[in-house]
Formats: C-alpha cells, structure tokens, sequence
C-alpha cells in the first residue's frame, strides 16, 4: 500500500506568494516595454494618433543611431556614469575606512551619511541649482566674498562647468549609498584574517589589498547592483539643473528621450531611444548582480 | 499507545533521492537513536515524522494511524532543534507555554503545566527571562522543557547536544536519560555522535546514504556489527580492518601471517574466500594487559609505532600484517616507541566481513 | 621614555587629522541641505541681496506661510494640495507594496521552488528601467485607461516601482530569522499562517516597517514618472510641484527652500527612524544567498 507520490499544495505556496508580485510588474513594466517596443517600431507622434498603426520596422533605430545628437548624448552618458560611479566608489570607499577608524561617534556619523540617499534627487538637483547659481548662490557669494574671483562663475551656463556640477550633485547624492555598504562591510569584516596575514608579515596596505578588499568587494557589488537600479535618477537632476543645456551641452540619454517624446512629441523615436537607454540600465544591472551572486559563492566557501 | 512505525519511507528532492525506502518500527515508550555520519538522511527522516518534511513515498504510522498528510500540529508529537529554536520576542515562561495557549488552554492550566515542567528542568528560576540571557545549556533545557510540557505522543530530538562544549554535553545526556525515565515517552533521537547513540539507546539504528544499515541494541550493533561500515562507525577508537584470505581454517593476511578463523565463524567462510579481518583495539592487548586472557585467542610481537597514555591506559599504533592497527594497553604502564612487545588478539571477539561486500560473513 | 613620548604625539596629531577629515566631510554631507533650510527662514530680499547678507537680519516663517496659501503674500501654486496628494499616494503605494513584498519575500526567504534565482533577477532587472522611458509607453497606456492625472495612475505605478526593492529587503529580513522557529511553532500547534503571525511577523516587524519607509521615501521623492503622468491638482505630487517653480518667470528661491524643507522633513524623520534596520536589510539580503 505504498502511494507513488504525495503532492502537496506546498509546492504551489511560493508561487501563489509570488504571483502578485510578478503580476504587477508584468503589468505595469513589462506589458509597457512590449508597447513601447512596438511603438518604436512606428511613426507614432502623439499629434497623430493613427501612426501608431502603421509598422515601419527599424527606421526609428537606424535614424538615431545615424543621429549625432543621440550619439554625443549616448556616449555624454556614459562617460558621466563612468565618472560618477568611480569616484562615488572610491570616496565611499575612504569614508568607510575613516568611519571605521573612529571610535566615537560612529552610529551618528552613519545616519547622517544616510540623508542624502533619502533625498530627493529633484531636490538634490534644486539645492546645486541654487547653490551654484551665478548671482545669488552661496558658491559665488563665498568666492567673492573671500576675494577668489571677482566675477561671477557661471557654474550651470558654462558647459563644461555644468557637467561638472551636475557630477558633483550626483556624487554627493550616491556616494552615502557605497559609504554604507562598505561600511556595514568593514563592521562584518573577522579578525581572525587580518591578525593572520600581519602575523605572516603584512604591511598595512598589503592587509588592506589581500584581505580587505577582497572582502568588501561582495558589499561593493550590492552598493553597485542597488545604485544601477537607479543610474536614471541623474534624469532628474539634469532635469531641474540645466534642462539639459546649455545647447544641449549636458544632454543625457534621458533627458534626451523626455525632449524628442514629449516635446517633440515624436513617440516613436522616443521609444527607440528609450528602449536603448532601458538595455543600457538592465545590462548594467545584470552585470552587476551577476558579480554579487559570483562574490556571494566565493564568500561562502570561505565561511 | 504511540508506536511509530515507518513503512517504505522514501524522501526525494526533485531527482535527488536522499532517503531510499525506510522499514523501523518503534514502539511504545521506546528510546531509539538514529545514528550515522552526516548527511545519510537522520535529519529528514525524523523531519518526515515530525510532518516538517512532505513524505515521498511510503507510509508514516503515530499510533497506528497514518499521518502522511498530517500536518505537524495534528501529530502531537514535540521536537527539540539543534539550535534550539527558542522564540526570542517571549520569556522562558511564554516559550514553554505557547503550545498549550495555541492549543487553547485555560491560563490556569498553563501556568500550571509550565510550572511542572520548569519543576522537572530545574528552570523555575529562570522563567522571567528571554533566551537571550540564557546560556548554552539552559536553552537546552529550555527546549527540552517546551517539548514535555505538552505531554506528546513522542519526543523528537534533532542532534540536540551538538552545540554545547564536551563537557556540558555529558551532563546533559545524563539528564536527557533521566528524563526519559521519569517521563516515559517514545523518543527518536537524532545524532552522529556514536557515543550518545550507545549511552542513550534502548536500540540504535544505524543509517548510511538513506538507508538502514542495522537496527540493534547497543550491544548486538557493537558486538555483531552486520558490515565494515557499523563496525567502524560504532565504538572508539574504530575497530581495526585487516585484508586477508581464508586458507582452510585460518585467515591469511596480507604478508603472510595466519590466523586462526574465529570458532564462531568457521561455518560461514570458505576456502579462498577474500574478507576483512575485524578486531577492535580493546581485543589487541599486550600478553598481560588485556581485558580477557582466556578464550582462544593467537599472540603476536609487534613493535610500538607510538603511545598515547590515557591514565590508566594507553592507545598504541603499532603495525600488523603490514598496516597499521591500533590497540590497547590496560595498566598504568608507559610503552616506549620501539619497544616490541607480544600482543594477545582475542580472537573469539574478532569478525570477518566478506571484503567483496563488507558484509559480515554471517550475514547472508 | 621619549620615544612613547614621541609616538603618543604622533598618535594624538593622527587623531586630529582623523577628526579634521572627518567633520569636513559631514559639512559637505551637511552644509548643502542646511542652507536651503536656512533660507526657507529667510525673507527672499534677503536671499537675492547683493552684496551678499551672511547673518541672517531676519528669521520668519512668511515662506511657509506664502506656499500653503496662507499670510499676506501668497503663490499661485496649490502646494497644500499637491502635499495632499503626496501623502496619499505615498502612503497607499506602500501600503500595497508592503503587502506584494511582505508575500513575495517571504517565499524567496523560505521556500525552494524552480526559476527562484531566475524570477528574483527578473524583478529586479523590471526595477531597472529608467522611469522616463518607462513613462512613454505608462503614459500612453494610462490615457486609454483613463488613469492620466489620476492618483491611482501613480499608485499602480509606485506599487510596482517599490515590489522588487521590498521583495530583496523582506527576503533578507526573514532570512536572518531561523526556519526553525516556525518548525517548532508548527509542532507547538500552529499552523503555518499562524506560525507566521506568531513568530515569524513579530521578529521582522522593524525590518519590514524599514522596508516600509523605504518605499514611502522613494514615492513621496519619485518625479520622472510623476512629472508625466500627472497634470493638475489632481494628482501633482511635491516634486512635481518643485519644478512648477521654476517655470514661473522670475525663480522665487525663498519659496523653493520652504517647499524643499517641506520635502526633506519626513525623509529626515523617517530614515532617522529605521537607519539601523535598513542597513541590516540591505547588507544581509545581499550577502547572504
Ligand atoms: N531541501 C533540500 N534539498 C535538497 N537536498 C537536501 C535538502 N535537505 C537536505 N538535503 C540533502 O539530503 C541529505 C540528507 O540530509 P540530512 O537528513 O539533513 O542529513 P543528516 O543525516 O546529516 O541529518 C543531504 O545530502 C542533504 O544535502
Ligand atoms: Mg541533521
């Protein structure tokens, strides 16, 4: 009297749990991204609701990326998250060595490093906006003040000095997000290897490259696999800071992607563009996780 | 009555088989110890008779009925978890009592069974605290008392000594046995410590890949172990293995040394047939230093490869018949390495496993 | 005995620098969003004074006053109601969401099942789309449906927009919580809804109400979606409502800072409230696999 197999609801449990999740965002992400793959595929103008029906297969994707503005945006793109991210890793990196350094203080010092994730990235953009503005901030003002420069700088009309700002928003906007990652790494972080390897003759910088860092790199990951959920929030910035100007000298693939979409109404292009930026986050996100998911394993081995 | 019986137990996560068709029967008021190296399936099978684990195949019987599709809260059996699983967010008192309240009954009641159990452990004067101000051994005892206080059909305990130090662990297995004696329940008790197996058991099953390996008392599994594999799982230090072949009525060894076959076992050997020679290091005793000096018995000199002195006895590796054994010396007297010395191998407590199946010859 | 004297001082000046390097960085961290709180006190004459003012003459709460419409002076932009609505789409999202998470992390936590890395990945590359270009096909969607300009446009959208984030989060604070204790539960007598309610709810409480925050912070700050999916007062949330600022012909700066510090104070609060438990939610659902 022996029964083959027992099948219990069990093994529909998580996906029952599950299916709320997924449902949202198959409806609400991905059932757009199939919208707006087709989209791209048309000469949609909001203007003209019916070319939304008339297929025109890849013309959209061939006309921007033949398109030199798309191109100086695309790459505009890259080059600020290249920047940004490096720079946020390495000064999230020094401020969690500094803050693991002191011995007082350290739980105040961490939420006060917390506040600029919990901003606004709109708000971050308006607080650099004002305090770079040429007349009025507190910047110039200061410079001026102290006798640096006698004319105002122009921090957000000059280009160059407007990438620049808009860089540095972002990174005292993201940084706090590698600082506590890192930290929280370097609290977790045994002993036992670092005594070892000073024992086996390490100096302090050997310490730090053989044994810390490759430790923190698994805390790395998750800082990077949470901030590339997000790299789009520099839209927002750019967005309140310049708009994007001036001439479209601080054009990021967002703010691109808004102006030809909404502007110019042209949603079909829009899409296409859009639809490159969204492959540009994914990967990125993708790459990332993967990278937790190998340092997560390596980690466990060593447990 | 709870008798529990497992028919043709199968446990298989998607293809992985883990348990293979387990047939036990433990009955009423039964201490049995499910023993074996780790990852031989204990775990899961006292999990499938918890109902904390879906049953794959086979029958599952508490007290005659089958819980197969039971789940746990209908068993009325109690576990105790390795780690414990004390709740933290409740006191002492609140962990013992959760499972009475759960079952709804009356405050009075409660209070009444806990403060019996905490009685039984000793735990009264710790009922107002959280386990987290509890040590090692309190939070056992803080399990244990969870699990009695709601007077199961059976105990089931999940290698529940392994987190506590050497020490505690002997006091607390003395106190799991009392325990038993006092409350007189059917337990099935999972460890892979050979040495609560034999202390605790009124029968020891011995698992291996998911399956039974032997079901015995503590002394038929340690002195009629069915295969190589209980042999050295069963008793410390492990019993010695010696290659050989039967040559008429003795065990030719690997470099040539004869034994006699063991009286006992002269009807179940062959001529040329390939076995293993198994004596324990208790039965290879210096002439003199022994536990036994009669019964049959064959001596050889061997030379001391090194001595581990225990007090009143020591541990010797010496070499015999080209491989090391280990062996024993009873006495407070120290062996020199080097030193040769005419060794007693109690031949009447020797056994031979077939080398091509590391059965026991007597097992056909 | 000079030479500890010699490196206790050089201990000391390690110390210092240590402290120096460190208060700089907080004031940069600091300084920034203190001094748009500080000019949200401050009269707007003052904040376009040239030469600049640098000690405040004059502390006031007209700016306030001016952007929730009432006092003398008044803006024509209906902050009350964006806050209004604000508060409730923030809220009702990450009610929902907490819901959808608090399920779905549960079964990542404690159950195996097939493609689990495979939908967990999903999700979070779903999370990645940037919310301008998922706004285009939302935005034409939402027209057909009626759901432009409306507060449940935004909730639907902000619900899915905080699952994935949640998800990761709640799978890490349930993990941390052994399996064991709804085992010993479910042999105490409970079933496993209520091993859950019992045991396993109560010890992730602060997690999930970090968690909580989290999503509330990330509505109540979202704007690329929000700046195209809402149009009046209706629906317009708070960073929305920012912009409206500047869209006026001359920027009134001192209205800007007090509708900001309206912005920042329960995103203040509220990570003060649950720094410590999102920490651990981050670190441990990440770590650990
Ligand atoms: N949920 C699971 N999925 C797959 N394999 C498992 C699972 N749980 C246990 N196993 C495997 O089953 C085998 C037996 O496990 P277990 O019963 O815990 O062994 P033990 O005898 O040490 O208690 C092990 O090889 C283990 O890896
Ligand atoms: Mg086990």
């Amino acid at each position: 009297m022996i029964r083959a197999l027992t099948t219990r609801r069990t093994e529909l449990a998580p996906f029952l749990l599950l299916l709320p999740a997924v449902a949202t965002m198959l409806f609400v992400v991905a059932l757009p991204l199939i919208f707006s793959l087709w989209t791209s595929l048309t000469p949609y103008k909001l203007t003209k609701p019916n070319t939304l029906y008339d297929f025109i297969g890849l013309t959209n994707y061939i006309r921007i990326f033949g398109d030199w503005d798309f191109w100086e945006a695309f790459l505009r793109t890259i080059a600020f998250l290249t920047v940004a991210i490096n720079v946020e890793f390495a000064l999230g990196l020094g401020i969690a060595l500094l803050i693991n350094k002191i011995t007082w203080g350290q739980r105040g010092l961490r939420t006060i490093m917390m506040f600029p994730m919990m901003f606004s990235p709109i708000l971050v953009g308006f607080q650099f906006k004002f305090l770079f503005n040429d007349h009025i901030g507190v910047v110039n003002n200061a410079l001026q003040s102290l006798g640096l420069t006698d004319q105002a700088i122009p921090w957000l009309v000059d280009a160059k000095l407007a990438m620049f700002s808009i860089t540095l928003a972002e990174v005292w906007m993201s940084t706090s997000v590698f600082a506590i990652l890192l930290l929280a790494g370097l609290f977790a972080m045994p002993r036992d290897p670092l005594e070892a390897a000073k024992v086996d003759g390490c100096n302090s910088w050997q310490v730090f490259r053989h044994i810390t860092l490759p430790f923190l790199m698994p805390f790395a990951y998750i800082a990077m696999a949470i901030r590339s959920l997000d790299v789009a929030r520099a839209y927002d910035l750019v967005a309140v800071m310049t708009d994007g100007g001036p001439a479209g000298r601080t054009e990021l693939l967002w703010t691109l992607v808004a102006r030809v979409g909404y502007d110019e109404a042209k949603m079909g292009q829009a899409n296409a563009m859009a639809y490159v930026s969204t492959i540009l986050s994914v990967l990125f996100t993708w790459y990332f996780y993967r990278k937790l998911v190998a340092a997560r394993r390596y980690m466990g081995g060593a447990e | 009555m709870a008798e529990i019986t497992l028919e043709k137990v199968v446990k298989k996560y998607g293809a992985l088989g883990v348990v293979h068709g387990i047939d036990l029967t433990i009955a009423h008021q039964e201490f049995v110890v499910l023993v074996g190296p780790s990852g031989c399936g204990k775990s899961t099978t006292l999990r499938m008779i918890a109902g904390l684990e879906d049953i794959t195949g086979g029958l599952v019987r508490i007290g005659g009925q089958v819980v197969n599709d039971l789940p746990p809260r209908k068993r009325n059996i109690s576990m105790v978890f390795q780690n414990y699983a004390l709740y933290p967010h409740m006191n002492v008192r609140d962990n013992l009592g959760f499972g009475l309240k759960i079952a709804g009954q009356s405050p009075a009641e409660i209070t009444r069974r806990v403060a019996e159990a905490a009685d039984i452990l000793g735990l009264a004067p710790l009922l107002d605290r959280t386990p987290a101000e509890l040590s090692g051994g309190q939070r056992q005892r803080v399990a244990m008392g969870r699990a009695i206080v709601r007077n199961p059909d059976a105990f089931l305990f999940d290698e529940p000594l392994s987190n506590l130090d050497a020490k505690l662990r002997g006091q607390m297995r003395a106190e799991i046995k009392k325990l038993h004696q006092k409350v007189k329940t059917t337990v099935v008790y999972v460890t892979h410590d050979q040495v609560e197996a034999m202390t605790l058991a009124d029968r020891i099953v011995v698992m291996r890949d998911g399956q039974i390996e032997q079901v015995g008392t503590p002394m038929e599994v340690f002195n009629h172990p069915v295969s190589t594999f209980v042999a050295t799982f069963i008793g410390s230090p492990p019993m010695n293995l010696l290659p050989g072949t039967i040559a008429g009525q003795t065990v030719r060894l690997a470099d040539g040394t004869e034994v006699p076959v063991p009286d006992r076992l002269k009807d179940f050997v062959h001529d040329g047939m390939a076995v293993q020679l198994g004596i324990r290091p208790d039965d290879i005793s210096p002439v003199g230093h022994g536990l036994s000096q009669d019964g049959p018995g064959a001596e050889v000199a061997l030379t001391v490869d090194l001595a581990e002195p225990l007090g009143m006895e020591s541990l010797i590796y010496t070499r015999l018949a080209g491989q090391e054994v280990q062996a024993k010396l009873y006495g407070p007297r120290i062996a020199a390495p080097g030193e040769v010395l005419t060794f007693r191998l109690a031949l009447d407590r020797a056994h031979l496993f077939d080398a091509a199946t590391g059965k026991s010859v007597r097992v056909r | 005995m000079t030479v500890t004297v010699e490196s206790r001082a050089s201990k000391q000046a390690k110390k210092v620098a240590l402290w120096l390097t460190t208060f700089v960085l907080m004031l940069v961290m600091c300084l920034p969003g203190l001094w748009v709180v500080l000019s949200a006190f401050r009269p707007n004459r003052e904040i376009l004074a040239k030469p600049p003012v640098w000690i405040p003459e004059e502390i006031t709460l007209d700016n306030f006053g001016k952007i929730f419409g009432f006092g003398a002076e008044q803006v024509g932009i209906p902050v009350g109601s964006y806050f209004t609505n604000s508060l409730v789409i923030a809220l009702t999202s990450t009610v929902i969401a907490l819901i959808i998470g608090v399920a779905g992390g549960y079964s990542f936590a404690r159950y195996r099942f097939r493609f689990k890395g495979g939908i967990f990945l999903g999700l979070m590359l779903f999370r990645a789309v940037p919310g301008i270009a998922l706004s285009m096909p939302v935005f034409m969607m939402w027209s057909r449906l009626g759901l432009v300009d409306t507060k449940m446009g935004l909730i639907i959208v902000y619900v899915s927009l905080n699952v994935p984030f949640t998800i990761w989060l709640i799978d890490g604070f349930f993990r941390q919580i052994p399996q064991a204790l709804s085992e010993a539960a479910q042999v105490d007598g409970c079933t496993r809804w209520q091993a859950f309610w019992k045991i396993e709810f109560p010890l992730a409480k602060s997690g999930i109400a970090a968690a909580g925050v989290f999503a509330f912070l990330t509505s109540w700050n979202e704007f690329a979606l929000a700046s195209q999916l809402t149009r009046s007062t209706d629906s317009k949330t708070l960073p929305v409502g920012l912009l409206d600022f500047t869209a006026q012909f001359t920027i009134d700066w001192a209205g800007m800072c007090a509708l900001a510090v309206v912005i920042i104070i329960p995103a203040l609060i509220l990570t003060f409230i649950v720094q410590k438990h999102l920490i651990a939610g981050l670190t441990f659902g990440g770590v650990k696999g």
